[in-house]
């Protein structure tokens, strides 16, 4: 009998780990293409822009502003732990240095950092079952992740509420060091999206500033399409559409 | 009587006399002269910021100075007409400010770029004046005019392409290249090190700023009125929406800096003074001393002693009156030569001075209100040392005296 328990909650119960682990394959994808509404909303204005992005594994990553149009063309590329930056309108290159990384990329509540930022939530944490709650009248898991010792983190600890049946993200808060909260991401409007069923919709909060909001809404995504490695060069970075 | 008695006695010895007021001349003549190039220094540093750029007075929205962020920029319609109204502002130059990274090749260097509308910026800071090479913009075109500065360090001539990289209006994305179709030069080492001037509309093109400007620079008929249209368009503008400065309150460095070292140069003048005071009264007291055996003689004869007294202070009086005159009259074209010929330093001084900001250039103010100043201090001066002598006649004993 004690057995037979064992086993049944092995199956009803997966470890911390193994919903992140599910949650991540979920949400990433072999390699994904997706277009995304970005908005970026401040209390006194609101911009929006259109992104294609292509990405594999956490390595490679291209993306292109595809409007308004006086960016269009504009694209950042993501290889390993550099960025490169394309402006068309003046024919340029440029490699963000160091000293960028944390300016916020296109004026949104992201950094440039954020982009090239190689932690992954499997390995480079430890994670603890805090309990079960509910998010967006959906039954969450609620997790903490500690990162490991020598994991490249900037943050102190993340908690993160993970939907029971589907291993949805809904809900993350990032906390720096000294426990203060610095941002919320919000996983909103799960729908099937690229034959997976995902949150459509992502908003960044930034705890400190109030009325600030980054919010970026899936258009299409397609995974597990193939993409070569080499797809993701400064060369190709010009010319892609 | 006494006054004829004072008078004649100037002229009975005249090498007394000469050295007197000739040292009262010298002193009227060097206080007014570093008078005038402290100011004219100070002067010239001021018109060189605030004429040929900033001007006497500008309108942003408010917070803007502050932050010197271009989100702070506001539209250009609404605000402008009722400013260019106000009686003593003859113009209002819309500009859309912000800092940029220009790149040349290799080179890059941080720059203020403004978006100007040319003629009426030309019509108060004088820019096309400025050019050194090549042409001034007009309106509608897609070409940058630099200062000399900027254009060295990137290594850019006459016809380059000047690329510029920024953060724009709410944060978009903000990179142009530009031809540069004229080269400027500023006398202000600071100006002349981060200028590049846009026409406005491919300024806000750049910053993606349609319509909007960051401030206002009025040009004003003059520049006494400062006071009084910075009243009238703090009472007519939304104070809450708007800030309306002087120049005082857009550069308070500029103006703490000037009082410091005016604040510096008392004690130079204490000594200045001190230095002038004891050359008159050595003189001064000479003459007593010589004449010693003269006023016991006047004494004894039945003179009165103040009688005597009065005549020699009117005697010193007089010197003093003559010195200063004189001391002016020299001081005019002195100063006025410094004024047309400034003085300028060269080598590590100048570069040390540019650091400060200062073009390395003194020209000397003439105004006549430092020489009537400068000569009224010395001849104030020149009457308390005077009392001297009456101490002195005061105490006489006349009979020691004409024994000598």
């Amino acid at each position: 009998m004690p057995l037979l328990a064992g086993i049944l909650t092995a199956q009803n119960d997966p470890t911390a780990k193994e919903i992140i682990q599910k949650s991540d394959q979920k949400m990433r994808g072999e390699t994904n293409i997706a277009t995304i509404k970005m908005s970026i909303i401040r209390p006194s204005w609101q911009r929006e822009m259109i992104l294609k992005s292509w990405a594999k594994g956490t390595d490679y990553s291209l993306i292109l502003v595809t409007s308004p149009a006086r960016d269009k063309g504009t694209a950042f590329l993501k290889r390993e732990k550099e960025i490169w930056n394309w402006q068309p309108t003046i024919d340029r290159t440029i490699k963000m240095p160091p000293s960028m990384m944390m300016q916020s990329w296109m004026g949104s509540d992201f950094t440039n950092d954020d982009l090239v930022r190689e932690s992954s939530i499997v390995t480079d944490y430890e994670h603890k079952l805090m309990g079960m709650d509910t998010t967006e009248n959906l039954a969450c898991y609620k997790i903490k992740l500690i990162p490991k010792p020598d994991a490249p983190v900037v943050w102190g600890e993340i908690v993160t509420w993970i939907s029971k049946e589907e291993y949805l993200q809904l809900k993350s808060e990032f906390y720096d060091e000294d426990g203060y909260l610095v941002q919320t991401i919000f996983g909103k409007q799960v729908k099937e999206m690229g034959s997976r069923l995902i949150p459509s919709v992502l908003e960044v909060v930034p705890a400190d500033e109030e009325g600030h909001k980054t919010r970026l809404e899936y258009l299409s995504l397609e995974f597990d399409e193939p993409i070569n490695p080499s797809f993701f060069s400064t060369q190709n970075m010009k010319r892609v559409k | 009587m006494l006054f004829t008695l004072a008078w004649r006695n100037i002229w009975r010895n005249r090498r007394r006399t000469f050295i007197t007021a000739a040292s009262i001349l010298f002193a009227v003549l060097f206080a007014s002269f570093m008078d005038s190039l402290q100011r004219g220094a100070w002067d010239n540093m001021i018109s060189n910021v605030v004429n040929y750029y900033f001007g006497y007075v500008q309108v942003h929205q408010d917070g803007y100075w502050k932050e010197q962020s271009i989100d702070k920029a506001f539209s250009l319609a609404d605000s402008l007409e009722q400013i260019g109204m106000v009686d003593g502002v003859s113009a209002v130059l819309p500009r859309l400010e912000s800092f940029a990274l220009a790149a040349a090749g290799e080179t890059t260097s941080g720059v203020m770029v403004v978006g100007i509308q040319p003629e009426v910026e030309n019509g108060m800071t004088d820019l096309k004046n400025r050019l050194v090479e090549g042409q001034y913009l007009s309106e509608e075109e897609e070409a940058v005019l630099v200062a000399s500065g900027v254009a060295e360090k990137l290594g850019l001539k006459l016809g380059d392409t000047l690329v510029l990289i920024s953060q724009g209006y709410h944060g978009v994305n903000a990179a142009g290249k530009y031809p540069i179709k004229g080269i400027a030069k500023f006398g202000s080492p600071d100006l002349n090190n981060q200028m590049v001037y846009l026409p406005l509309p491919a300024a806000q093109y750049f910053y993606g700023a349609p319509g909007m400007v960051t401030s206002l620079a009025l040009k004003l008929d003059d520049q006494e009125d400062i006071p009084e249209v910075v009243g009238i368009l703090r009472a007519q503008l939304d104070t809450s929406a708007y800030e309306v400065m002087d120049w005082e309150e857009l550069l308070p460095d500029l103006v703490q800096a000037r009082e410091l070292d005016t604040a510096g140069n008392v004690i130079v003048y204490f000594i200045l003074y001190m230095i002038i005071a004891f050359g008159i009264f050595g003189t001064i007291l000479m003459m007593s001393k010589e004449r010693e055996y003269e006023f016991g003689v006047l004494i004894s004869i039945g003179l009165q002693r103040w009688q005597l007294a009065f005549s020699v202070w009117i005697e010193v009086i007089l010197l003093g009156l003559t010195g200063a005159l004189a001391g002016i009259l020299l001081s005019m074209p002195v100063v006025y030569y410094f004024k047309v010929n400034p003085i300028r330093i060269g080598g590590e001084m100048a570069s040390s001075l540019e650091k400060f900001g200062f073009e390395p250039v003194f020209p000397a103010t003439f105004d006549m209100q430092i020489f009537l100043m400068q000569a009224l201090y010395v001849f104030i001066l020149t009457a308390v040392l005077a009392l001297y002598p009456i101490f002195k006649i005061r105490k006489l004993q006349p009979v020691q005296a004409m024994r000598g």
